[in-house]
């Protein structure tokens, strides 16, 4: 009687442990073929990025036309706070976003000047590493997305992230919104969120909303894998830096200095 | 009051006649009982309704914010499943070193795992923003995150430690059923029909000895991919590989303390004082001594490296640690994590069941505070902040934790309301086999002697006697 007793449970957790097995990994696989919706295979695929020109940027004069344009468009809400505050892009003092190039600021008042800064979406994003639930992932054209639907709210993502890109919905956001884009989806609290490169209009051929509103066209945006895309031309006529690339996630905005 | 005789008992196992007390406490409710049973039923309800509260209006209802986004129910976290390690020590690393002094202790260490275990996996879903997918960790689980690890790590140590408890308890399950003990269909069917067999004893003792040494890698396991959680980022003070053994350390330290505490309280409350002695708190003790020297190790080993390399990212959280703004948790943790329990363990004369017991209260406020300042420094000053928000905890997040430490108490009274505190089993085969044990083990170290000293083999002298422990 032990041993059909002990094969029985040893064929039970092999099977349980395969399935399990299995339906990760038809999770994770599910997650690499998530593509940008209705592209054909490319014969070079595209690798999204941006440029920021730093000296073009007028920022330090109040300028906030960028993130105007994408809050309103992708219905990020104002709770005018900063414990409850969600931003997709947002301006930040340059010796905070360089804290190891302070020798490129010397300057008091360049130190301080704010500079843009957003989701890198980066090549290798440590957010998607720490993500539980594959919530979050990197589409083969480099955009980090997230499924509002599959995240549970734990936050590992927010602490995988280095640059602290992503935001979390402390409370129901649709309150907050000040005129809905109806156009794009609102979110529930409890979900993360960040910048996602303005997948939608890529996915109609237009430019992201910030690239657009940008009244000094400070912001270049492209395919990097295009030579003749807007952003390689940007990063080879001048000098670029990462944010804090010896991290070794391979950022995908760039700053010309 | 004979507490060894020298009669070999039947199979099944009967304690003897002075043994009443060990089962007194089961189904006793008086007017403590039901006073505690109110106080701690307020802190639960408390709990509930500040959950619900948060369930309904959002995580905002915390003191959590964009910069600092994981806090209180994270450290409670950490926390729990840190005392979840009593039982791994004391119930299998003991009991393999032979230690028979452990025996009274084992099963309310086992206890105290599972219930820790349990409310650490509570506050990670109360620490949710959807918790209504939960299931989502376990239909979509990316095996690459430390959290699913996790998940596999604590679900393995809960079910482990839960099997052991539940087979530790059949014998005394079914003593009880035997004595009629009502209700009758509940010990009557947990019992599994155990009839203290020869057959049946040689399956649990071997089971028990497979589960002691099963659980001693799983409970290493489990803090290791915790402390993975944090270890495997790279954010400062939190990114360092000597964080899985500085939290292995810390989560024996707080288990051992919570278990002195316990039996402390139980050893008072149900009048046990000839099961667990002034001796047993002595050991302790000494392991809580031990504990708390390996805690200062690794915290000095962390922070002094990270001082010493000066890196600035580490230098903010080192600084804000030592000086800054969470200055005042970091020297309290230091003084009841070290100062406090260092001085009284160390004094021979301190380390009374009193003396124990203060300097483990100590250490379960302090290292609370540990995993606070680990968890919140880092968050704080890394990342762009610009000198906001600080984290202040809300009456959500405090209720919470309150709630997690009455729950844990009162389901733990309500066990002993159900079984023996002191595993029956244990006491009778450390009456009845100990001693022989014992003699063996010796002859087997120690040179053979000439016939007719008096020795191991012809009853010995007084330090070989057998003397109640």
């Amino acid at each position: 009687m032990a041993v059909p007793r002990r094969t029985f449970l040893k064929g039970g957790l092999s099977a349980a442990a395969g399935l399990w097995a299995n339906l990760s990994f038809q999770s994770c696989s599910r997650g690499r073929s998530r593509d940008a919706s209705g592209t054909e295979a490319d014969a070079v695929p595209k690798r999204w990025a941006m440029a920021v020109d730093l000296e073009a940027c007028t920022a330090a004069q109040g300028c906030r036309e960028c993130i105007a344009a994408c809050h309103q468009i992708h219905n990020v809400p104002d709770f005018g706070n900063d414990k409850d505050e969600i931003k997709w892009i947002w301006t930040a003092p340059t010796n905070k976003v360089f804290p190891e190039n302070e020798r490129l600021f010397p300057d008091e008042m360049a130190a301080a000047s704010p500079v843009p800064v957003l989701c890198n979406h980066c090549d290798k994003p440590p957010c998607v590493k720490f993500c539980p639930t594959g919530a979050t992932w990197k589409r083969d054209d480099g955009i980090v997305m997230v499924d509002f639907h599959r995240c549970i709210g734990c936050r590992y993502c927010m602490a995988g992230c280095p640059y602290g890109s992503r935001s979390f919905n402390w409370k129901d956001p649709r309150p907050r919104i000040a005129r809905v884009n109806v156009e794009f989806p609102t979110r529930t609290k409890g979900v993360v969120e960040k910048c996602n490169f303005c997948e939608e209009r890529i996915g109609q051929n237009l430019s992201p909303a910030c690239v657009i509103a940008c009244p000094e066209n400070a912001l270049a945006w492209g395919d990097l894998n295009n030579p003749a895309s807007a952003v390689s031309r940007a990063i080879s006529a001048r000098t670029a830096i990462e944010r804090q690339p010896e991290l070794g996630t391979g950022p995908h905005v760039f700053y010309l200095i | 009051m004979t507490t060894f005789d020298d009669h070999p008992r039947p199979a099944g196992h009967v304690p003897g006649e002075d043994d009443s007390a060990l089962i007194e406490h089961i189904g006793k409710t008086g007017r403590p009982f039901y006073l505690t049973l109110a106080v701690l039923a307020f802190f639960v309800l408390l709990a509930a309704a500040a959950y619900l509260h948060q369930y309904r209006n959002g995580l905002g209802v915390t003191g959590l914010s964009r910069q600092i986004f994981w806090g209180v129910y994270i450290t409670n976290f950490v926390y729990f499943i840190g005392i979840s390690h009593a039982g791994a020590l004391i119930a299998a690393i003991l009991r393999l070193a032979k230690a028979e002094w452990r025996r009274p202790i084992t099963r309310a260490a086992e206890l105290i795992t599972v219930l820790a275990l349990s409310f650490g996996v509570l506050n990670i879903v109360v620490d949710l923003g959807r918790p209504e997918r939960v299931l989502n960790l376990i239909r979509y689980a990316q095996p690459l995150s430390p959290l699913v690890w996790d998940i596999v790590a604590v679900t393995v140590y809960l079910s482990a430690s839960s099997f052991y408890l539940y087979l530790s308890l059949i014998p005394d399950i079914a003593y009880l059923r035997d004595r009629g003990t009502k209700p009758r269909w509940f010990y009557q069917s947990l019992a599994l029909g155990w009839r203290g067999t020869e057959r049946q004893l040689g399956f649990f003792k071997k089971s028990s000895g497979i589960m002691a040494i099963l659980v001693i890698p799983v409970a290493v396991t489990v803090h290791t991919v915790i402390s993975f959680i944090f270890a495997m980022t790279i954010q400062p003070m939190w990114h360092s590989a000597v964080l899985a053994p500085y939290f292995v350390v810390g989560a024996i330290y707080s288990g051992i303390a919570c278990l002195i505490i316990a039996m402390a309280v139980v050893r008072f409350a149900f009048r046990l004082q000839n099961y667990v002695k002034p001796a047993h708190f002595n050991n302790l003790g000494i392991l809580l001594l031990v504990m708390a020297l390996l805690w200062l190790y690794f915290t000095l080993v962390e922070h002094l490296t990270a001082a010493y390399g000066g890196e600035p990212n580490h230098l903010v959280v080192f600084w804000s640690k030592l000086s800054g703004r969470y200055s005042l948790y970091f020297w309290a943790m230091a003084l009841l994590c070290f100062g406090i329990p260092f001085v009284i363990l160390c004094v021979r004369k301190f380390r009374t069941i009193l003396g124990t017991s203060i300097a483990s209260a100590a250490v379960l406020i302090g290292m609370w505070l540990e995993r606070y300042t680990i968890i919140v420094p880092t968050l704080t000053t890394q990342r762009l902040a610009l000198g906001r928000p600080l984290y202040f905890p809300t009456w959500v997040e405090w209720s919470i934790l309150a709630g997690c430490l009455s729950f844990f108490v009162l389901l733990f009274i309500l066990f002993t309301k159900l079984f023996p505190i002191i595993s029956l089993l244990e006491i009778k085969e450390g009456r009845d086999e100990a001693v022989a044990d014992f003699r063996v083990r010796l002859k087997s170290y120690f040179p053979a002697e000439a016939p007719g000293s008096s020795g191991i083999d012809n009853g010995g002298e007084s330090q070989f006697n057998e003397h109640p422990s």
